[in-house]
């Protein structure tokens, strides 16, 4: 189980190369980065992943692409929309992660999106800058958010990702002040570490139904 | 006023913290402003009043900011949400944790290395764009992109460099 941050934008779309992105996330204390339009590879001694998020799409389209990603090793996400979306997107094979629903619908992902998350190895994904550069309204609106999904998490036990969303090395933080972070939401350091391994859970091979002994 | 004796004196504590990206100078009253307000914005004026926060001292990059004892952690998750600070794009790493500064400047003198090497103020390409050396430590390189506008920060490696 590899400390990961699940989702971190180097350049060109951030101003840090993927390099210097690994470089920092090492002596931050982590051990893997998923990050967006970058290739695969080790670096620094840190794995990346390369991934894609897939937001304002329809379902059709977001099926198609997932076709042709799939099996190379890349994680993808779909930002959220209404519930019946997120329930469509859950179902798809091939969708590792579920990103943004602090600014969801409040509805958006009740107890039976939960329980399919949990099924299909769905992690929902809890984005770290709506705690560091949110104020006000904007913050609050996102631990009250966060809490609801981790009663559900308690309940149905569904794969949990924590990102930070950086753009830039100075968006990254230490893994220790993470944890400090995340105990605002109500998670101690055994949630936090079992979330930052959700990239683990969700990109694993599923384990077959019948086992075939001797 | 005489000074309170020693026993009941309020016991504080000494956050060594390193400001980045190397290179930035940032005005103490600024950054006092910066973790005061960062301070309240999370735990609220109660909490923040038992904290205590203030920048007590300055060395280049290094700051060393006080806090009540027991409010590190607190203090060190509200330093964690300052992304700004005068309009510059900063973050704060926290080093170390001490009961007394000298301690810190201690560290500060056993931690602080020479400055940029030589690669530093030379030109350099990457991403077919002309940018300057600003920092070169190690294997990190920050270039400042040359022109008069659009003048954008990158943070590099040796690597991402030689490979052009």
């Amino acid at each position: 189980m590899k400390i990961t941050d699940a989702c971190v934008y180097p350049y060109p779309i951030g101003d840090s190369s993927h390099r210097r992105m690994a470089l920092e996330a090492k002596a931050l204390g982590f051990e893997r980065l998923v990050a967006a339009d970058t290739p695969s590879g080790e670096f620094y001694g840190i794995e990346i992943f390369a991934g894609i998020l897939l937001r304002d799409s329809p379902l059709r389209d977001i099926t198609g692409r997932i076709k042709r990603v799939r099996n190379n090793g890349v994680v993808v996400s779909v930002h959220a929309g209404d519930n019946g979306f997120n329930r469509s997107v859950i179902n798809i094979k091939g969708v590792h992660i579920l990103r943004g629903l602090h600014s969801a619908d409040k509805s958006a992902f009740d107890h039976v999106a939960a329980k399919m998350a949990a099924d299909n190895r769905v992690a929902i994904d809890l984005d770290l800058s709506q705690l560091l550069f949110g104020r006000g309204y904007s913050r609050q609106r996102a631990i009250q958010r966060y809490r609801d999904i981790l009663v559900l998490e308690r309940r149905y036990e569904f794969p949990l990702t924590l990102s930070s969303h950086a753009r830039s090395i100075l968006d990254l933080r230490p893994v220790r002040e993470i944890t400090g972070l995340c105990s605002l939401i109500g998670m101690d350091s055994s949630d936090v570490e079992t979330a930052f391994s959700g990239v683990d859970i969700t990109t694993a091979p599923p384990n077959s139904a019948v086992k075939v002994i001797g | 006023m005489s000074t309170r004796p020693p026993t009941l004196r309020m016991k504080r504590r000494y956050l060594l913290i390193l400001i980045e990206p190397a290179g930035i100078i940032i005005d103490q009253k600024g950054l006092y402003y910066a973790v005061s307000e960062a301070a309240t914005s999370l735990w609220g004026d109660a909490v923040a009043a038992i904290i205590i926060p203030a920048v007590v001292a300055s060395d280049g990059q290094y700051v060393i900011i006080r806090c009540q004892r027991g409010t590190e952690q607190d203090l060190s998750v509200a330093l964690s949400t300052i992304t700004t600070c005068c309009d510059t794009h900063i973050t704060l790493r926290m080093i170390a944790a001490s009961g007394t500064i000298d301690t810190l400047r201690e560290k500060i003198r056993r931690i602080k290395k020479p400055g940029g090497e030589s690669l530093s103020l030379r030109d350099c390409m990457f991403d077919k764009k002309l940018f300057k050396i600003d920092q070169c430590v190690g294997q990190k390189i920050d270039v400042i992109e040359k022109g008069f506008k659009n003048t954008n920060r990158l943070f590099l490696t040796t690597e991402d460099l030689e490979e052009l």
